[in-house]
């Protein structure tokens, strides 16, 4: 786990939230919480250095709230693509946060985010570790989790051979 | 994303209902050859024509060219800003935004055409 990753990624998750949501997290980051079945998740890619994959999940009734907060409506108003489609604006979000934040002087390039892909836990596909951070914060309606895994910049610079055997 | 602009827009005294919409920079280039507009809203990652593609293009068209374009996008890195500005855009509002971020920003680049 990166500390500064993890900083940047806190501070991401808190000004996203508190500036396009208009919803302050009710309490300091929680120990990674055990999700209920049906979370809504949203994955992305980047590309850029470094480049790595981002993964948001978020308890269904948290997504309709902050949906509602997003799209100034009632959440007995608002359908499953409308949810999915504020998931994953706010993973684009906060995506796009951390990167400026980590690496200012560098353009990247994020992929569109998906629905129900991606996992949280997974390792970076080379094996070797890049930079890793979690966040987990309580919002209306329940819990938020991001994740983001950097590739090692090693790998993006020529280097990905290695210790391959 | 449009929807929570729509709303901005909406509370910052301008009229959304006059507000239109398109899902990726080909649309709104086709709503662009019907319509005429003040001022054009664009992210920067959509699917089909991207923001830097929709710039070049308003940028190759006699008409377009003087319409400012806003863009606002997750990227706040300098060289993507100085790159999208060198392209033609006008003002650019990094998400995440407050709501009066990006009406100063409207109002900063209607200001300049209108003077």
């Amino acid at each position: 786990m990166s500390d500064s990753l993890q900083f940047v990624l806190q501070q991401s998750v808190e000004d996203v939230l508190e500036k396009m949501f208009f919803i302050r997290s009710l309490d300091d980051a929680l120990e990674e919480p055990g999700l209920p079945e049906g979370d809504v998740k949203a994955h992305l890619t980047f590309d850029g250095e470094p480049s790595g994959f981002l993964t948001l999940r978020v308890t269904r009734e948290a997504a309709r709230s902050i949906s509602a907060d997003f799209l100034g409506a009632e959440e007995g108003d608002l359908n499953e693509q409308q949810v999915g489609e504020v998931v994953c604006e706010l993973a684009n979000m906060i995506c796009g946060s951390v990167l400026s934040r980590f690496e200012s002087a560098v353009t990247f390039r994020l992929a569109q985010p998906e629905l129900g892909e991606g996992d949280e836990h997974a390792e970076p596909a080379s094996g070797t570790a890049g930079l890793r951070a979690l966040h987990c914060v309580e919002i209306g309606g329940g819990n938020l989790t991001v994740a983001i895994h950097t590739e090692p910049l090693a790998l993006r610079h020529g280097a990905a051979g290695a210790g391959a055997a | 994303m449009r929807a929570f602009v729509r709303r901005v827009i909406d509370v910052s005294g301008f009229d959304a209902s006059f507000c239109l919409e398109a899902s990726n920079g080909r649309e709104a280039l086709e709503v662009l050859a019907k319509e005429w507009v003040d001022a054009i809203l664009t992210d920067i990652n959509m699917p089909m024509m991207d923001g830097e593609e929709l710039l070049r293009s308003l940028a190759a068209d006699d008409l377009l060219r003087s319409v400012p374009t806003i863009v606002i996008s997750t990227d706040a890195t300098e060289s993507r800003m100085e790159r999208l500005l060198s392209l033609g855009a006008r003002g650019y509002v990094t998400k995440p935004f407050a709501p009066e971020d990006l009406r100063a920003e409207l109002e900063r680049t209607l200001g300049e055409v209108h003077v």
